[in-house]
């Protein structure tokens, strides 16, 4: 019985996924002729887009830290947003002396990270900006890798710092060393226990799904904005689901 | 040679990326070549971490010619990886030299670093009103009181079992239902990072 319910569920699973991408490729070639998407105001990306424009005045710099999170697990989705947040960032500041600099704890989102930056200066045509040291692995333990973080908050004139990965509750030493630098931290994980310690210690934080929005909030293309409608309609789909699972457990149908 | 590398790197990406994939739905049918790419992948990764402590090296290298009391810190950060790289490659990673480098370096300083992180929660949670002077984060306070309360026996009263009912049951009820909505838009996101990834609109590889 075991083996039949594995591979009924492998089934659901492969049907979720198509689910998801039909939706996507829906949104994406025919979202034009749909109503505008009208993005709810998330305070922390509006205090980071100004933030922006103020360093690129300023003369100052912006902090990606990526987290920890290899992206041959899980926790590599919230890294690629990182590096969505990091080409934005690069973008944005691309008029600016100072570029914008990342730290990472995983060596295969150190060069990913490089490489982001590289194709960003490319197509902008700005390759002179491009210094493989602003990308930097600061350690590969979480606490070594916060530790080896703090230097770049503190010393490299920096005027916000975006969290936006994989971490633990070392995050807390990186906000920490924002507010003592008095630079804006935004962050957002995918980690549960770190959103809270998030809650308690950034300037902004982005709990749940707001972290995977950023590429939507920060003008990243309108397959950024197809993902989030197709988000949307699955996620009332499962709550929908779950009330459904919910009632026919309480009327005694489901064991 | 410019506009082929990009769309090389492009094709290689997504076809990988779809048999590892399929190989999670249709095991029988592909996890062979499934488990190829993701060996490969792990070599790839450990090859990535020399290449990210070689950054280490020319990041603390560059800081050394600057000048600034900071610069003796990447002094010691490079001689201490250069003598750990040597000691663990004469001992091995197991050896007896390493572990007691790591013993006696690595775990103090991480223990220390806990314990800063500890009085880090701590001032950030008493300073929160005033940075954050909302109604939820008043319960916020209000609910981690209450469960470092329960937690803990009380200055001579002992272990309160209300208390301690109460601490269980907003841990595994409010706490454990917030955590799943949390978890379900964590999930839709990576699902429809993953997609971005793997249809090649997001391409983080240079392509």
């Amino acid at each position: 019985m075991a083996p039949v319910i594995s591979t009924v569920q492998d089934y659901l699973a492969f049907l979720f996924v198509l689910l998801c991408l039909g939706l996507f490729l829906f949104f994406l070639y025919f979202g034009r002729n749909l109503p505008k998407v009208n993005l709810r105001n998330i305070e922390a990306f509006r205090r980071f887009k100004r933030e922006v424009d103020l360093a690129v005045e300023a003369g100052k710099r912006l902090h990606i830290s990526l987290g920890r999170g290899s992206i041959n697990e899980l926790p590599g989705g919230a890294a690629f947003v990182g590096l969505t947040i990091l080409d934005r960032c690069a973008r944005a500041a691309s008029n600016s002396d100072q570029p914008p600099m990342a730290t990472t704890g995983d060596g295969v989102l150190t060069i990913l990270s490089q490489d982001t930056l590289q194709s960003t200066y490319h197509s902008l045509g700005t390759e002179q900006h491009y210094d493989p040291t602003n990308v930097r692995l600061t350690g590969l333990t979480p606490l070594s890798y916060a530790a080896g973080a703090l230097p770049t908050i503190r010393d490299e004139d920096i005027s916000a710092n975006f969290l936006a990965g994989h971490f633990g509750a070392e995050i807390a030493l990186l906000a920490e060393a924002g507010a003592r630098s008095q630079s804006l931290t935004v962050a957002g994980t995918d980690a549960i226990p770190a959103q809270a310690v998030l809650y308690a210690t950034a300037d902004e934080t982005l709990l749940g799904e707001e972290l995977y929005a950023a590429g939507a909030y920060l003008g990243a293309g309108p397959a950024h904005l197809a993902c989030l409608r197709m988000q949307d309609i699955v996620r009332w789909f499962l709550v929908a689901l779950i009330i459904f699972g919910a009632i026919l457990k309480l009327l005694g149908i489901l064991s | 040679m410019k506009r082929i590398l990009p769309i090389t790197n492009a094709v290689i990406a997504v076809v990988s990326g779809l048999i590892v994939l399929f190989g999670y739905f249709f095991p029988g049918l592909l996890s062979g070549i499934q488990s190829v790419l993701i060996s490969w992948a792990i070599i790839i990764a450990a090859f990535a971490l020399l290449v990210g402590v070689f950054n280490l090296v020319m990041v603390h290298w560059k800081k050394t010619g600057t000048e600034g009391s900071n610069s003796i810190y990447s002094i010691v950060l490079l001689i201490s990886l250069f003598i750990t790289i040597i000691v663990a490659g004469l001992s091995g990673p197991t050896g007896s030299w390493t572990l007691w480098i790591f013993n006696n370096f690595q775990v103090p300083i991480e223990v220390s670093l806990l314990a800063v992180l500890a009085i880090v929660l701590l001032y950030a949670g008493a300073r929160l009103l005033s940075r954050k002077p909302k109604w939820y984060t008043i319960l916020f306070l209000i609910t981690v009181l209450l469960v470092l309360v329960g937690s803990a026996p009380l200055f001579l009263a002992g272990e309160s079992a209300p208390l301690s009912a109460l601490r269980i049951w907003l841990s595994q009820v409010p706490a454990i239902a917030g955590a799943r909505g949390l978890l379900l838009g964590v999930a839709l996101g990576t699902v429809a990072t993953g997609i971005r990834i793997l249809i090649g609109i997001d391409r983080p590889y240079g392509g």
